[in-house]
This record gives C-alpha cells, sequence and structure tokens, in this order.
C-alpha cells in the first residue's frame, strides 16, 4: 500500500511559496504606484529590485520555517489535493497581478 | 562583458529547464532506480536558476540602464515597459519554485503518490514560468535591436 502522506517541509514551503507568490505581485503594485515606497526600497538596499528580492525570499524562507513549527513541531496537514491547489492558486494569482498590472495598470 | 553575462544567465536558464522537464519525466516513472537521480536533477535545476538568477541580476542593477534608454526610445518601448517589467518580477517566483523543488523530490516519490503529485505540479509550473521568461528575454533583446537603428542619425 502506498504512502500518501505528503514531508512536513512540502507542506510548510509549499504554502510559504503560494503567501510570498501573491505578496511579490502586490508589492509590485505598491511600488509602481507609490513613489515614496519605491524611493524606501531604493534606499534600503541601493535597488528596488534587490529589496523587492530580499522581502520575497525572506518572506519564503520565514514562512516555511514557520509554517514547518505549527502543531507543536509537527507541522500543517494537508491533503496534496488542497496543497497543489493552494500552491497554482498562490502562484497564478501573484502570475496575473504582475501580468495584469503592466498589461494595464502601469 | 556584457554579452558574456547576458549569454552565461541564458545558459544556466536553459540549464534549469532541461533539468525541470527531467526531472518531470523520471517523477512519472519514479521507481527505486532513479531515486537518487530525481533528487540530483531536482538539486541541479535550484542551482541553475540560483546562478541565472544572481547573473541576471547582477546585470540588470548594474548594466540594464543603457539598454532601457534604447529600448524606450525605439520602436518596440513595450519590451521594457510589459516584458520587463514583468519578468523581473516573475522571475522571482520562478526562483522559490526551483528552491521548492528539491524539498518535494527529497521523499520516497517510488512509494509516495501524492508526494509525486507535487513533484510534477512543481516542476510542470517551472516549465511554464520558464518558458515565459526565456520568452521575455527574447522580446527584451530584440527590443535593443529595433531600438539600435533609431538611434542613428
Amino acid at each position: 500500500m502506498e504512502n500518501t502522506r505528503l514531508s512536513k517541509h512540502t507542506v510548510s514551503f509549499g504554502m510559504a511559496l503560494a503567501l510570498a507568490s501573491v505578496v511579490n505581485g502586490l508589492l509590485v503594485v505598491a511600488k509602481e504606484k507609490s513613489p515614496a515606497v519605491l524611493a524606501g526600497m531604493r534606499r534600503l538596499t541601493g535597488h528596488h529590485w534587490i529589496t523587492h528580492s530580499v522581502l520575497v525570499l525572506g518572506l519564503f524562507a520565514l514562512g516555511g520555517w514557520v509554517f514547518a513549527r505549527a502543531g507543536g513541531g509537527r507541522g500543517i496537514k494537508l491533503t496534496a489535493s488542497r496543497l497543489i491547489g493552494i500552491l497554482a492558486a498562490g502562484v497564478a494569482t501573484g502570475g496575473l497581478i504582475i501580468l495584469g498590472f503592466y498589461l494595464i495598470g502601469d | 562583458m556584457n554579452e558574456l553575462i547576458l549569454m552565461t544567465h541564458v545558459l544556466f536558464g536553459v540549464g534549469c529547464l532541461i533539468t525541470t522537464v527531467w526531472v518531470f519525466v523520471e517523477t512519472l516513472n519514479a521507481s527505486e532506480t532513479n531515486r537518487q537521480r530525481i533528487r540530483k536533477m531536482s538539486a541541479a535545476a535550484a542551482w541553475f536558476m540560483w546562478l541565472a538568477f544572481v547573473i541576471a541580476g547582477y546585470w540588470y542593477v548594474t548594466s540594464y540602464r543603457a539598454d532601457k534608454a534604447v529600448i524606450l526610445k525605439g520602436p518596440w518601448p513595450f519590451a521594457h515597459s510589459f516584458f520587463m517589467g514583468s519578468k523581473e518580477h516573475l522571475v522571482i517566483m520562478l526562483l522559490m519554485l526551483a528552491t521548492y523543488l528539491p524539498i518535494t523530490a527529497a521523499g520516497n516519490l517510488a512509494a509516495n503518490q501524492d508526494q509525486r503529485r507535487v513533484v510534477l505540479w512543481v516542476s510542470g509550473l517551472m516549465v511554464l514560468l520558464t518558458l515565459l521568461t526565456e520568452g521575455d528575454g527574447a522580446i527584451i533583446a530584440m527590443g535593443v535591436k529595433v531600438g539600435l537603428p533609431a538611434k542613428l542619425p
């Protein structure tokens, strides 16, 4: 009989990836629409894109670490279908925010 | 030097694409015999993507300004305003997926159908995003090319 349990880090980093993807898209809109946000991001590292990358990748790493510690260190329990749905929805939402913004919002 | 940087980043991007397709196909046929190969190829995909990202990021931060000016004065300003704008941010999601791939491939895929499904989805999303960003890169390069004659008197 097959084992169907997903590993703790597969779930935790999958959820973190979905979250960070949406934040990635929202951060694009925030910095492109607000000169103050863009200037602040430039000031932090010298270039807005470096700050953007560090923030999103940091959220991915931190989110994966935090989600793995939920449930007393056992992590969050999700079925594969649920995780794949969250992952695909997160990546699609983040991607559509970015493409949509540069297509019609910029 | 700039040309070398640009070609190297494309090379590593293609390396990521090839190893990711490799992982996808091997996962469809996961067994004890290809277990180590899937792990190695998923790690290679992540390394290729990190190298492509760091090299392209260095070029984008230090050298893109000149190309951007050419593109914006040329007949294809959308090569910057849409394609570069979206590429520089979509690629962050691709980098996260590439980093996530070895995590999903670390388990026993031969014995775990659900873990296999996650690897297939992650590698499938990576292939789509890699092709999209490679296409973006080609349009950006073409935007510079068609913009250069416009600078001549």
